[in-house]
């Protein structure tokens, strides 16, 4: 596989897991917030702001008054806004469309409708009505994507280089959502008596992430901070949660580098190596310095992915 | 007496910016024919970057140059030893049927074998209130008439550097009767071709020994198809015929075609490119 | 006057003096097209457009579209088509077949010539402004022997038929024809829409091109080597075609390459894959010569591999169409055709070609100038329909426009009565209903080392609005499945 076309297919992989994370964050957040038990997560500035620095785009200004119809519409459907669920669509598809040789005519015909279905959506409707029924849909359609690759695409490379697109994405998106909500608890502290670690904004977080049922199962409590970390980051079985996601990443490098040799400078190694240290922490020391932890792991997710390039994109 | 000449060219290319991607081809080695010996090339750059021999379109010798780093500097340096052998360009007999050669040159077989050559490119063509400029005397031997053209040249252009460019066509030089050797053999190659003789540019280097004029760069002559002589050289910078001290490199319908460094460079802001040639001679023991 | 009783086509109007594909000459439905005729007319116009739209939204969905450049923003539009198929009955194929093929063996044989020994031009029979004028003669091919001794490994050659019934080359496209993709596309959407139709006529597939067209290709790898690795190299995702390089390359089972994907090492081609460096052998190249090598062509371009032509000319490569092979795809070539293949081949043409004046010849100049409104003035060298000038359809003013550009540069231009293409039932969106439409047909031609290949079918292309005569699709032209009848 020519190495820009691998480079396409991971990015491909990575945009689509990440327009799905977005999508879902709109939703849950805004939905939640309308019955929220206490006045600071219901209040709708508290949520857009949420929104816009989940996306890598923070108000700096306290007093600023955004405007609910303007925010929704930048990360929903603004050509102009570069992190919108539009333009993450459309790099999807160009990206795709670059390799539209590898991939199969299913899932290329399945990524082109989806970015049609994005194109056309009327930002009058969405901005009106269409929240729900837009985040939905795009959250259905990534998981037909998913369905797609899974099941239409050989399981090799090229599949292995999409699958790694993926899991990376989603672990970065994960804690980038751990890191707004946890920002958002800490804010929300207070307000209404709740304390920090029984905030309501772990219920959010879950749900976010696709993982407030599953959750409830395994634990048969209400969220906690710390049950709510634990499960998003440490459970292996936890399809959203980190540990999953550097599993996969791990099972596909193999695919792309199977040699068993001993060598350091290997992306492979390095998937290991830092998969090899979450599977022995353990919550409490995460808890400690929460702040320290997200940005080690996006360190640590970052330096997978330059090695990545540097072993396989380099073109 | 055979000579022995030791050609140092110098190219040293900087650049405002880093350059990311870089794509050099040089076409500045002697080639070998029936006058000249090549008996050594030397080349280096200074990035180390692997200096790869190869041919452009027309088999002339090249070296291929591509960085794999990112650089804002690089020079290169190469160092050919040719043997250049004497020869008098006076040996040949002509016969006295000029008129019968005028004819033969006017053959469509004629036209088609050197087509290349009489062809006006972009650097050889005359503007049409200049189509008079030089016409053959008929009753004079071709060989005869080019000598007459290469004085003609020679007196007609005022060499003078730093007036045109790599982009001066034949119009402004007409014009304004000034230029580099470049220009000479432009306008010299355009004048054998309207009078049906094929030509073309000869990229080179100049032994300057003699105070002959080629501002230590790369000098240029033409060469012109002669029936019954061959493929013969005049310098119109100099009003000579080539001769021992010129040592060919490529040959081509005008400069684009033999233009000594060709480069695809990736970078933004300006730059700069020096070049320089020394030619050094000794007579061979 | 046949009475036409079914309902899609009630409302069809027949002009007169127009060659119609459906009707033999006493106005009956023809008995190739009658089965069709009756299958078709059991539906309603109602069911026929919902068929449509189906097939149109399919294409649009699998994103075989084309960008369409308006001086604000470039658009992305299906190909124009319709359900409603062209046919060709066997023994008309036989002759398109074996024209298609006669005229591609004699311009590779032509191209041998003029970058050899130049034979032809020496004998007097074609002039030296053929080379000498033209910009797609490159000097750097004189005297190389391509791989196979093949120059033109892909034609596609675009044939008309007259009113007299007789069919007629237009033009021979041996740069980097395209449409090929669209020939398999539209027989894929028609099979979906109404398979039908299939079981009442032995009609010959078009799935088969890409695997000869490898099998062509393979013929012509360069010396010393096994099996070659064949590659196809585009301009990128932004070229119009772009979708039809994908679809080559996927349908072979090869790697599509852009020129940064390539690099040239001691005069050999490599491709950078995941795993490394990566030898190629062949190129199937969808990039106009002036850009495939910044080194010895056109130093700005960035579509192509720097150093690739040292490599072709030492016989590392095989570039398909070879470099150079553009000299005859020159209107002005065309015009010889006929004594081309006489030339070369010892034989008669087989396919017509259409009379043409050269303005470069003063009395044909001067017949042009005179009689410009019976004629369809071309530029030689531009491609997709750009700068055709119909005479009967411009204006007094017009007409003196473009004398003046001919006679500014003669050597540019090439006259042609003016055709008259038949015309075909076409479904009419704004109208819905069948209306006549000039049609002509691009054929592709496969050229390998003793081996050669025609695509059964090839693409009838429309020209939508009423009464046009351009097909090309940048100018508003549209498509029909083609259907070759197996004997």
């Amino acid at each position: 596989m020519l190495a820009r076309v691998a480079n396409n297919l991971f990015w491909m992989g990575r945009y689509i897991e990440r327009s799905e994370h977005i999508a879902r964050y709109l939703n849950v957040n805004y939905f939640s917030s309308l019955d929220a038990p206490n006045a600071l997560s219901q209040d709708r500035q508290f949520v857009l702001r949420s929104m816009l620095f989940m996306v890598g785009n923070p108000v700096e200004q306290v007093e600023e008054t955004l405007e609910e119809q303007k925010v929704l519409y930048s990360i929903g459907l603004d050509p102009n806004f570069p992190s919108s669920i539009l333009n993450n669509v459309k790099q999807a598809r160009e990206n795709a469309n670059s390799a539209r040789d590898l991939i199969s005519t299913e899932l290329y015909e399945a990524i082109n409708k989806f970015y049609h279905f994005v194109l056309k959506y009327d930002p009058g409707l969405f901005m009106k009505s269409g929240l729900h029924d837009f985040t939905m849909n795009v959250a259905e359609m990534t998981s037909v994507l998913r369905g797609k690759i899974r099941g239409t695409l050989l399981h090799d490379s090229v599949y292995a280089i999409i699958m790694m697109g993926i899991n990376i994405e989603r672990a970065t998106q994960i804690i980038r959502i751990i890191n707004t909500k946890y920002n958002d608890a800490l804010n929300a502290q207070g307000s209404y008596g709740d304390k920090f670690s029984n905030s309501f904004e772990w219920t959010t977080l879950l749900k976010c992430a696709e993982s407030y049922d599953m959750m409830r199962r395994f634990y048969k409590k209400t969220p906690t901070s710390i049950s709510t970390l634990e499960f998003l980051i440490l459970n292996p079985n936890c399809p959203r949660s980190i540990m999953n996601s550097l599993n996969q990443v791990y099972n596909h490098v193999k695919i792309l580098d199977p040699s068993r040799a001993y060598n350091k400078n290997t992306t492979a190694f390095l998937v290991g190596k830092v998969r090899a240290e979450y599977e022995y922490k353990f919550i409490e020391e995460i808890e400690k310095d929460i702040q320290a932890f997200i940005e080690q792991i996006l360190n640590s997710l970052r330096e997978i992915s330059q090695k990545m390039e540097k072993e396989f994109f380099n073109y | 007496m055979p000579l022995e000449y030791a050609i140092t060219y110098k190219a040293e290319n900087t650049y405002e910016n880093w350059v990311s991607d870089a794509h050099w081809q040089f076409l500045i080695v002697p080639e070998e024919n029936s006058s000249q010996e090549l008996i050594s090339t030397d080349f280096t750059n200074s990035l180390n970057a692997i200096n790869e021999p190869s041919i452009n379109g027309y088999g002339f010798q090249t070296i291929r140059v591509h960085p794999k780093k990112s650089f804002k500097n690089i020079t290169f340096e190469a160092t050919s030893k040719v043997i250049k052998k004497e020869v008098n360009p006076f040996d040949f007999s002509l016969s006295d049927h000029h008129h019968s050669i005028y004819r033969h040159i006017e053959s469509l077989e004629f036209k088609v074998d050197y087509e290349s050559f009489l062809r006006k490119t972009y650097f050889t063509t005359i503007p049409e209130n200049d189509s008079g400029l030089f016409r053959f005397n008929r009753f004079l031997s071709i060989f005869e008439n080019l000598r007459a053209l290469n004085q003609w040249t020679y007196d007609h252009i005022f060499f003078k550097t730093e007036v045109t460019d790599v982009n001066t066509t034949l119009y402004e030089i007409i014009k304004n009767r000034h230029g580099v050797c470049q220009d000479f053999t432009h306008l010299f190659c355009a004048l054998a071709r309207q009078n049906n003789i094929p030509a073309r540019y000869v990229s080179g280097y100049l032994h300057q020994g003699n105070g002959y004029f080629g501002d230590s760069q790369m000098h240029a002559w033409a060469e012109v198809f002669i029936p019954e002589i061959g493929w013969m050289g005049f310098d119109p910078t100099n009003n000579l015929i080539a001769n021992e001290n010129h040592i060919k490199v490529a040959h081509g319908k005008d400069y684009f075609d033999c233009a000594p460094l060709k480069g695809v460079v990736f970078t933004t802001g300006s730059n700069e490119t020096r070049h320089s040639v020394i030619v050094a001679g000794q007579q061979q023991q | 006057m046949g009475s036409i009783k079914n309902q899609m086509f009630s409302s069809y109007q027949k002009s007169e003096g127009l060659y119609d594909e459906i009707h033999d000459s006493n106005g009956e439905i023809k008995a190739i097209y009658k089965k069709l005729f009756d299958i078709y007319g059991e539906h309603s116009i109602k069911d026929y457009v919902k068929l449509n739209d189906k097939a149109k939204s399919s294409f649009f969905n699998q994103g075989i579209t084309f960008q369409v450049y308006d001086k604000k923003k470039t658009q992305e539009k299906i190909f124009p088509f319709d359900l409603f198929p062209r046919i060709i009955g066997p023994k008309e194929w036989e002759i398109i077949e074996k024209g298609a093929i006669q005229r591609s063996k004699a311009l590779n044989l032509f191209l041998w010539d003029i970058y050899h020994d130049k034979r032809i031009i020496k004998q007097g029979i074609v002039p030296m402004e053929l080379i000498s004028s033209s910009v797609n003669y490159l000097d750097q091919m004189n005297g190389i022997d391509p791989p196979g001794g093949i120059y033109n490994h892909i034609s596609g050659t675009d044939i008309i038929k007259h009113n007299d019934g007789n069919y007629y080359v237009l033009e021979d496209n041996i740069r980097c024809p395209s449409g090929v993709s669209y020939v398999i596309c539209n027989r894929t959407a028609l099979k979906r829409a109404l398979f039908g139709v299939f079981n009442h006529y032995k009609t010959c597939s078009v799935t088969n091109y890409a695997e000869n067209l490898l099998d062509l290709l393979e013929t012509v790898k360069p010396n010393g080597v096994d099996v070659p690795n064949v590659v196809v190299i585009t301009p990128g995702m932004y070229n119009s075609a772009f979708y039809e390089h994908s679809y080559l390359a996927k349908t072979m089972g090869v790697e599509l390459v852009e020129g940064r994907d390539l690099f040239v090492e001691n005069d050999f081609v490599y491709m950078k894959t995941i795993r490394g460096p990566e030898r190629v052998d062949v190129i199937y190249r969808r990039i106009d010569d002036a850009f495939i090598d910044p080194l010895e062509f056109r130093p700005d371009s960035s579509l192509g591999v720097p150093g690739l032509f040292a490599a072709y000319k030492k016989g590392n490569v095989t570039l398909a169409n070879a470099p150079g092979t553009g000299v005859a795809d020159d209107k002005a070539v065309y015009t010889y055709m006929p004594e081309i293949i006489k030339y070369y081949l010892k034989e008669e043409p087989i396919l017509n070609n259409v009379r043409t004046f050269h303005c470069s010849r003063p009395d044909e100049l001067k017949y042009v100038l005179e009689h410009i409104s019976e004629l369809v003035i071309k530029p030689v060298d531009e491609a997709g329909g750009y700068g055709i000038s119909i005479g009967n359809r411009l204006s007094k003013k017009e007409l003196d426009q473009v004398r003046e550009q001919v006679k500014a540069s003669p050597r540019k231009y090439v006259a042609q009565p003016i055709m008259s293409l038949s015309v075909h039932p076409t479904y009419i969106d704004s109208s819905r209903s069948f209306e006549q439409r000039h049609v002509d047909l691009r054929t592709f031609t496969v050229l390998g080392k003793e081996k050669e290949f025609v695509l059964k079918g090839g693409l009838t292309r429309v020209a939508l609005q009423k009464g046009n005569l351009i097909v090309n699709s940048s100018q508003g032209g549209g498509s029909k499945d083609t259907w070759v009848l197996q004997k």
